[in-house]
């Protein structure tokens, strides 16, 4: 193969292999309200609806938190695998996909129809830690 | 080795990553959703309109280079002709347009502020909006051509997305610099949604969840000068649909019914429009800068 073949497949993949965030840490400014904390996920009774949720992180997400959604440390975007992100409730994540966070580069998703975010969430909740860190993934 | 190289930059530029490119429908109405910080678009689109006796039919295409400078900052340039049948075919200028959503979270209303600055001469039609009395659909490009106009248009873009509906209303006032027409005054308001709520998981293009469709309706409001009015102006009513051809790309279609005498009886416009995304980020990456 000729060196600038080399050096085009080497640069291809790492676009699609960028690295994982695992130190992201959570905007302090980015809270859910009260209400939509507590909003129950509609299709949490469907989890057949994940895999169009899937699609839709594909297409939509998957550029800056990776297809895993493990974050890339260059654009500074939260690795949803970890527990913080985890452990936050349907509601936080459907609003945080709803508003996006503008001062940090996340843009709104609001032009997703609402079933549509919802199966992004279900989908978010699938997300397992796979790289060498997943055992502790505080780190 | 030089041309490699120049192979290496093009692709690493313009190599499609995956990305939503579906589109809201609308040719003319403006919603609230800003283009990806980061990510470019590139759109061309026609503007054909059916003549009434006395009119010629004409195509009107142009370009768009829409850029995302940040999550709440979208810029846009265009270039634009016109093609009127038994006449000529003319550049008629271009826009350069910068809208700004000054609200950082969803509201039930969220405004954008909307700023662009024209260099167009008369014989342009491709009617991105309506205002004043609309263009002049008699005269020759010969004789439109020579008339020059520098204008600043302004737009209060209102949006509202209920459950899977988006609501878009906005209000149009253009300042002629070259002339002393007055402020006029144009507005457009449109209704969308997608054809199905749900995405599939099979990754297929002709399913409903690909197609948004819609109805848009747009028209002049007179000016300063002639009295602010809805007589006597065009105006169209358009029902709209866009179909997500691929990750990347968009097609729009739209069939506009004039409503008054000043108005084409159908204007036919069509769009294709392709994302790349990340695009500020690679072109930085090429120039060695870090970001």
């Amino acid at each position: 193969m000729k060196p600038a073949r080399v050096v085009l497949v080497v640069f291809l993949t790492s676009i699609f292999a960028a690295g994982q965030n695992p130190s992201y840490r959570q905007d302090p400014q980015w809270i859910a309200p009260a209400t939509a904390i507590a909003k129950a996920n509609p299709l949490a009774e469907k989890p057949e609806t994940a895999a169009g949720g899937k699609k839709l992180f594909l297409r939509n997400c998957a550029e800056c938190h990776g297809p895993n959604g493990a974050g890339m440390e260059k654009k500074h975007s939260a690795d949803l695998q970890l527990p913080l992100v985890q452990q936050q409730s349907d509601g936080t994540l459907f609003w945080k996909i709803t508003n996006g966070n503008a001062p940090k580069g996340m843009p709104s998703f609001s032009r997703i129809p609402e079933l549509q975010r919802w199966q992004l969430v279900l989908f978010l909740r699938t997300l397992k830690a796979t790289g060498p860190d997943a055992a502790d993934p505080a780190k | 080795m030089r041309v490699a190289l120049l192979q290496f930059a093009f692709l690493a530029v313009f190599v499609a990553i995956p990305c939503s490119a579906q589109e809201s429908p609308f040719f003319v109405t403006y919603t609230h959703h800003m283009e990806e910080p980061g990510n470019l678009e590139i759109e061309t689109s026609s503007t054909m309109g059916i003549p009434r006796s006395g009119q010629k039919f004409y195509a009107a295409p142009y370009m768009e280079v829409e850029y995302g400078l940040t999550a709440q900052w979208t810029t846009e340039l265009y270039l634009e002709t016109s093609s009127v049948w038994g006449d000529s075919t003319v550049f008629t200028g271009w826009r350069f347009e910068n809208r700004y959503k000054p609200l950082k979270r969803e509201h039930w209303i969220n405004p954008v502020l909307y700023l662009e600055f024209e260099n167009l001469n008369e014989a342009s039609r491709i009617q991105k909006e309506i205002e004043g009395g609309g263009p002049d659909l008699i005269s020759s490009n010969r004789e439109l051509r020579g008339e020059h106009a520098h204008e600043l248009e302004t737009k209060l873009i209102l949006s509202s997305d209920v459950h899977d509906w988006n609501i878009s209303e906005n209000f149009i006032a253009t300042k002629n610099l070259s002339e002393s027409e007055g402020v006029e005054f144009g507005y457009a308001f449109g209704v969308s949604r997608p054809l199905a709520r749900l995405a599939s998981g099979a990754n297929c293009r002709f399913c409903r969840e690909n197609f948004i469709a819609g109805i848009e309706m747009y028209g002049g409001l007179g000016s300063t000068l002639d009295g602010f009015s809805a007589r006597g102006t065009a105006h169209y009513i358009a029902p709209v649909v866009s179909w997500a051809v691929s990750d990347n790309a968009t097609l729009r279609l739209s069939t506009g019914f004039g409503l008054t005498d000043q108005s084409n009886p159908v204007l036919l416009r069509i769009g294709y429009s392709y994302e790349l995304a990340a695009f500020g980020s690679r072109v930085s990456r090429l120039f060695g800068v870090k970001r």
